[in-house]
């Protein structure tokens, strides 16, 4: 598993290893695939068998930690309008540090969904968990970005970090009786 | 045929006496009942379904379903927990104060082999259940709990050791226990290592830089990491040698104890300059069963002897 992964991770990103080196890493990527029954359909009982130990025994994934690069930094920042047009910026919040360190995650999983309706309507439960303390917002804009660190060079420079977008949503919530979306 | 079958086989199966499970069963105790206090004030926001949670539980499990229809999640309890009339939240809080009691029971030694399955079992099932927020940390707490409840307990430190009797006495049994731990070790860091050597980064100190800076890790001033900038290619390269040269430094003797030094040394920098104390935490929980030398029980005993006397 970590080696399909190590595979996975050096196939998919710009590294240091020659692109001529990419079809044996393809290859050795397709017969890992074939060993962790990850190549037939997921119904076979094999595959369901495997999945289940490597989730059991906690190796369902790689140990390429920060590998090879950090991961890029994303924001979500949660616009709040009000109907006198007040706007309220508001981040994610949790109610401990440990967890707190566990939303970067949820936002590196929301850039890898590849279904935009199901990024949206994660983006919307979070918006809504903002909405249940601010009842009387007209709209809440969830904004998704990029948060682009300087360099150390640009930094001595005096440059600061810059952010872009990468989604930004407008959801409202009925003021009676919602539920999580 | 026979002979050499064994003598292929030996070093799977070397002698070893329990003080290693003592760490393990220790050290994961603590651990899960770390993780289950810090998880408090989010337990329900992140586990509800019903209009509370932060990414609805229901959807975690669905991709998980996906994924591995038998993978343990938190959902099976709640469901359980409708037969018999408990809502939904008051099944939560009971495998929240369940996997606290297990962890507790874990650090104790008490009903060893009970307190670790269940430990393993509501924490991965609460890990999986919200696969969304979990790293790598979760994983080795999963890996560590998998190799505990498997292993030869209890141990004679443990409660069940000391006042049942009951220590286990089968020292082949736990080398290779052991030596299992250790084997998957040398995987993890040959990996971590090989693959942040091909990315170019940890080799001019950029890597380091974008660690020490980015959100939530910054722990330590910008400031001071540019003002030490020239150490940054030292440190990653650092780290890329560490980890790779873990499977075949940590075994020679010569070696084992420089080695085990530095990577608990890195752990520790990790869990001061970037807040991963929990991670760090069982990183060196693992590290330490897997290689740390034990003393002779004799020993100990001794030295207890003396401090009581």
């Amino acid at each position: 598993m970590s080696s399909r992964h190590f595979v996975v991770a050096v196939t998919n990103a710009n590294t240091l290893l020659p692109a001529s080196w990419s079809p044996a890493l393809s290859f050795v990527d397709r017969i890992t695939a074939t060993a962790l029954g990850e190549q037939g359909s997921t119904a076979n009982p094999v595959a369901q068998a495997v999945a289940a130990y490597t989730y059991c025994a906690g190796v369902e994934t790689g140990y390429g930690f920060f590998a090879p690069r950090p991961s890029t930094v994303r924001k979500l920042v949660f616009e709040i309008e009000y109907s006198d047009g007040r706007v309220q910026y508001e981040l994610p919040h949790v109610g401990d540090a440990a967890t707190g360190l566990r939303l970067s995650l949820l936002f590196d999983s929301l850039v890898r969904i590849p279904y935009p309706d199901l990024r949206k309507t994660m983006l919307k439960m979070m918006a809504f968990s903002v909405w249940r303390e601010h009842r009387d917002a007209t709209t809440i804009r969830a904004v998704f970005g990029l948060v682009q660190l300087p360099t150390i060079a640009e930094f001595k420079r005096g440059k600061k970090e810059s952010y872009s977008v990468l989604y930004a949503y407008d959801f409202t919530f009925a003021p009676s009786g919602a539920t999580n979306p | 045929m026979r002979s050499r079958l064994h003598g292929f086989l030996a070093p799977l199966f070397p002698a070893e006496d329990d003080g290693w499970l003592t760490i393990l069963r220790v050290g994961l105790g603590l651990q899960v009942t770390a993780y289950t206090l810090s998880a408090r004030a989010d337990w329900h926001e992140l586990y509800s379904s019903s209009g509370q949670g932060l990414i609805n539980r229901e959807l975690s499990e669905a991709f998980l379903d996906v994924q591995s229809p038998l993978a343990p999640r938190l959902g099976w309890l709640v469901s359980i927990g409708k037969h018999v009339c408990l809502s939904e939240q008051a099944v939560l809080w009971l495998a929240w104060a369940c996997l606290l009691g297990a962890g507790i029971l874990t650090v104790l030694g008490c009903f060893s082999r009970l307190s670790a399955v269940v430990a393993w079992f509501l924490h991965l099932s609460a890990v999986k259940s919200e696969q969304f927020l979990s790293y790598g940390m979760d994983n080795f707490t999963t890996i560590g709990l998998f190799y505990l409840m498997l292993s030869p307990l209890p141990d004679k430190y443990s409660f069940d050791g000391i006042l049942r009797g009951k220590a286990s006495k089968r020292g082949s049994l736990l080398g290779f226990y052991r030596r299992i731990l250790q084997i998957h070790l040398c995987f993890i860091y040959f990996f971590s290592g090989i693959a942040k050597c091909t990315g170019a980064e940890w080799w001019n100190g950029t890597a380091m830089w974008q660690i020490f800076t980015s959100p939530p890790f910054n722990l330590v001033s910008p400031n001071v990491v540019a003002s030490s900038a020239y150490l940054l290619p030292l440190l990653g390269i650092g780290i890329c040698l560490l980890e790779i040269g873990y499977p075949v430094f940590i075994w020679p003797k010569i070696t084992r104890k420089i080695w085990l030094s530095c990577i608990v040394g890195m752990h520790l920098i990790v869990a001061l300059t970037m807040g991963l104390y929990l991670f760090s935490f069982i990183m060196i929980v693992l590290n330490s069963a897997g290689f740390a030398p034990i003393p002779d029980s004799a020993k100990v005993k001794d030295i207890f002897g003396r401090a009581f006397s």
